[in-house]
């Protein structure tokens, strides 16, 4: 081969190689475009037009109309419904959330004991979640908790001559059958959970036993405080899906009796959807999105007083 | 953008194929009884000599030989409704070979949305089946179009259908949906436990005090409820209640409540708060609680009432759901005033949209549905009573209990009722979803306020809500 070009080879490689480098790029850009094509169009634009929606009247039929911040100011200071919906969300977040992650920590504490047939019960345990946005699921929480002559609990009350209770009728418990609910569907905490209780060294119990402490002190002074990182992990990504919650009240009690269990989300939709508010329910969005923001960064904010990291920062060390 | 626009129309034809196919196992069904047999024939005579008038109309209108015609045609329902209307649309097509028929159906709150999007879009279907309480909203909209010159030209043959009939389909004048039946609230009564209870069947212009009396008559005697069901406050009890006294519930503009007296709904609700502490009839709690289930285990059905209102199509569907050895009688609702409670009312609508490239074959169809026996005798009222008289007359002869039933009923209210008023402002279904029932309906029936509390806040919020409208 004779060699016809000036060009030291080393930096023709160089070239060549970035040509290839790019033409690589824009074959894996190729491949990703599915992706982004998807993205741009059905996620980042609907978001931006959501943004602009917001201060508009717009009912899908005729063009929106710029009505400034005047759904803010409904929200906020006319609509009795409006609040009655933050009411029962914030009181959804802060038993339900708590109250699952307690369980699924339990549940991970028993199954890291390493008896046999642990991952028969860790998938038996995690079923629930799977199946959880599910209508079936839904349809069978109604079964339980149905109305007399129709529900497995008040078949269970009747039976054992106790009156019967219309749960999902009853303004004081309707809102806890969608927290029990969530509270079985514990599946996807409980994992990580225990995940990293796999992750705590086996000599700090030891040690902590020869030293005398008990069952309890071993759990406050040693898992807890291990497990920080990944309970406030999952404290936030349960938080913020908490605060996003919709299908269970969408299915098992459509925001009924008397507004208790109107979630935020499902109000949000028949307010977009049913009366084709689309403003409005654009509006109420993105309040969704500040007061999600709001309550992350104060945990964040919270974390470096009770979350402890082993390799610097938090207490201790 | 022509790519998905065909996309979609290869999917609509995907959709209409497996729905075919779907329409195809239901016809093999052996849903026919016996008695129907005969009906077959008679209807196959019938069916040539309306092809013929139905062929001669074309040949006067277009000429042939026609472009093929693909229009699309949608409408609200469950399977039932599917199965026969899909037949129906058959028979049209074997009719006219050149249009092809194109069709979307889903469950009620899925097809407003769907239909909404479309809207937004412009993509609506030629054919839309639509509702006495949204109409006006999208004709206000500009999204469907009058068919008065269809009317005019004879596409639209309504030589047999009552002018009081076809009020109901018209806004401001026009013509903008066909009545596909003619329905009433009525009182479903049990008369088999109604007899046992040895009690009367009520007169039918007996009032809210012998409803009351009668409940408590039931209670004692049976010890079930002498009503449940749908709320004995639904919002079109409330309207009833004031149509009986002669008046309507919205202002003619639409912007404010039509009624000052608040005192009828609080007698009314006083009446009902009576009842539920009397035991006699099911409370808001129980019904919320059973939210959701199935006509099979309706109180009518599984003999825990007597009463309950509903729509009297439905009478169907409880009736056969209840079997064939009960007894059903449909009464008007009580009044609560000097004036029959009830009305005629448009069950639904066949309407013609905007986006419509078809609108003249749209408009065949329509009559097709509204003027063919044998498309009636598969139909058999699912949307309501029939509304050209012919055809009525035509389909006697082969009707359940239950429908005929109905059709007497029916026939009943056309005589004695009050005029059927105009259909809700635009802004009603803010009002009702978010001030009817949260704040006036629920909060009084779960005790948490008065009912005149109720009415005040009711009135109020109502009215904003309307004069925004």
């Amino acid at each position: 081969m004779v060699q016809t070009n000036s060009v030291p080879s080393a930096s023709r490689r160089r070239i060549k190689t970035g040509r290839i480098q790019r033409q690589n790029n824009l074959i894996g850009y190729l491949f990703l475009s599915p992706w982004l094509v998807g993205f741009f169009l059905f996620t980042l634009l609907p978001i931006l037009a959501s943004l602009v929606l917001a201060f508009t009247d717009y009912d899908l039929f005729t063009p929106p109309q710029w009505i400034g911040l005047n759904n803010f100011k409904r929200m906020f200071f006319e609509d009795g419904r409006y609040w009655r919906s933050v009411r029962a969300t914030f009181y959804y977040v802060f038993t339900a959330v708590p109250l699952r992650l307690v369980v699924a920590l339990a549940v991970a504490m028993l199954l890291n004991q390493g008896r046999r047939l642990v991952s028969v019960y860790r998938a038996a345990y995690y079923a629930p979640s799977i199946l959880g946005g599910s209508v079936a699921v839904a349809v069978m929480w109604r079964q339980v908790w149905g109305g007399r002559n129709l529900g497995l609990i008040n078949f269970i009350l009747q039976s054992l001559g106790l009156p019967y209770v219309n749960w999902l009728a009853n303004p004081r418990t309707a809102i806890w059958t969608l927290i029990t609910l969530a509270a079985w569907q514990f599946g996807s905490p409980m994992l990580i959970f225990l995940a990293g209780l796999k992750q705590i060294p086996v000599e700090l119990y030891e040690a902590a036993a020869i030293d005398g402490a008990g069952g309890w002190g071993r759990f406050t002074r040693i898992t807890l405080p291990m497990l920080s990182p990944v309970i406030f992990f999952n404290l936030v990504m349960q938080m913020i899906s908490g605060f996003l919650v919709f299908t269970q009240a969408y299915l098992v009690t459509g925001g009924r009796p008397l507004d208790t269990t109107l979630f935020y989300a499902l109000y949000l939709y028949l307010r977009a959807f049913e009366v084709h508010e689309m403003g409005y329910g654009s509006a109420m969005a993105w309040v969704l999105l500040g007061v999600i923001a709001i309550f992350t960064a104060l945990l964040f904010r919270s974390s470096s007083a009770w979350v402890y990291y082993e390799s610097g920062g938090g207490i201790g060390g | 953008m022509s790519d998905t626009k065909l996309s979609r129309r290869d999917f609509l034809r995907i959709g209409a194929l497996t729905a075919a196919g779907a329409a195809l196992v239901g016809c093999t069904a052996p849903t026919p009884q016996v008695i129907k047999e005969t009906v077959v024939v008679e209807k196959t005579v019938e069916r040539t000599v309306e092809v013929e008038k139905e062929v001669e109309k074309v040949v006067e209108v277009t000429p042939p030989p026609p472009e093929p015609v693909e229009m699309r045609i949608a409408w609200w329902g469950g399977d039932a409704r599917a199965t026969k209307t899909i037949a129906v649309i058959q028979m049209f097509q074997d009719m006219y070979p050149y249009i092809t028929i194109l069709y979307e159906f889903a469950g009620w709150d899925d097809y407003w949305t769907r239909l909404g999007t479309q809207a937004a879009g412009g993509n609506l279907p030629d054919v839309m089946q639509h509702d006495y309480e949204r109409i006006t909203k999208w004709v206000a909209d500009g999204l469907l179009v009058p068919l008065d010159a269809y009317v005019d030209s004879g596409v639209l043959d309504f030589s047999n259908v009552a002018e009081a009939t076809l009020k109901g389909g018209k806004i401001g004048g026009k013509l903008y949906g066909v009545p596909l039946g003619i329905n009433s609230l009525d009182m479903d009564i049990a008369v088999d436990l109604l007899e046992e209870a040895g009690l009367e069947l009520p007169a039918p212009d007996w009032t809210w005090a012998d409803f009351e009396q009668l409940c408590y008559a039931i209670h004692d005697s049976l010890g079930i409820w002498g009503y449940a069901g749908n709320s004995l406050f639904h919002d079109h009890m409330w309207k009833q209640i004031h149509i009986s006294k002669g008046l309507w519930v919205f202002s003619e503009d639409g912007k404010s409540l039509g009624y000052d007296d608040d005192q009828i709904s609080i007698d009314h609700l006083y009446m009902i708060l009576r009842l539920y502490k009397a035991g006699a009839v099911q409370t808001l709690e129980e019904a919320v609680a059973r939210q959701g289930e199935s006509v099979e285990q309706s109180p009518m059905v599984v003999r825990e009432t007597v009463m309950g209102f509903s729509w009297s199509n439905f009478i169907v569907t409880t009736w056969s759901a209840a079997g064939k050895d009960r007894r059903f009688k449909l009464v008007p609702i009580p009044r609560s005033g000097d004036k029959p409670a009830i009305y005629v009312k448009p069950s639904m609508f066949f309407s013609i949209t905007k986006d419509a490239r078809y609108p003249k074959e749209g408009a065949m169809f329509i009559d097709f549905f509204t003027n063919s026996i044998p498309a009636n005798a598969i139909l058999m009222a699912d949307r309501g009573v029939p509304i050209a008289s012919h055809v009525k007359e035509g389909m006697k002869g082969f009707l359940s209990p239950a429908q005929a039933e109905m059709f007497a009923y029916m026939a009943q209210v056309e005589a004695d009722c009050s005029p059927t008023p105009p259909p809700d402002p635009a802004r009603w279904a803010d009002v009702r979803n978010n001030v009817f029932y949260p704040e006036f309906h629920d909060p009084v029936l779960y005790g948490l306020i008065t009912p005149e509390e109720g009415a005040a806040t009711f009135r109020k919020k109502a009215n904003e809500i309307l004069a925004s409208g």
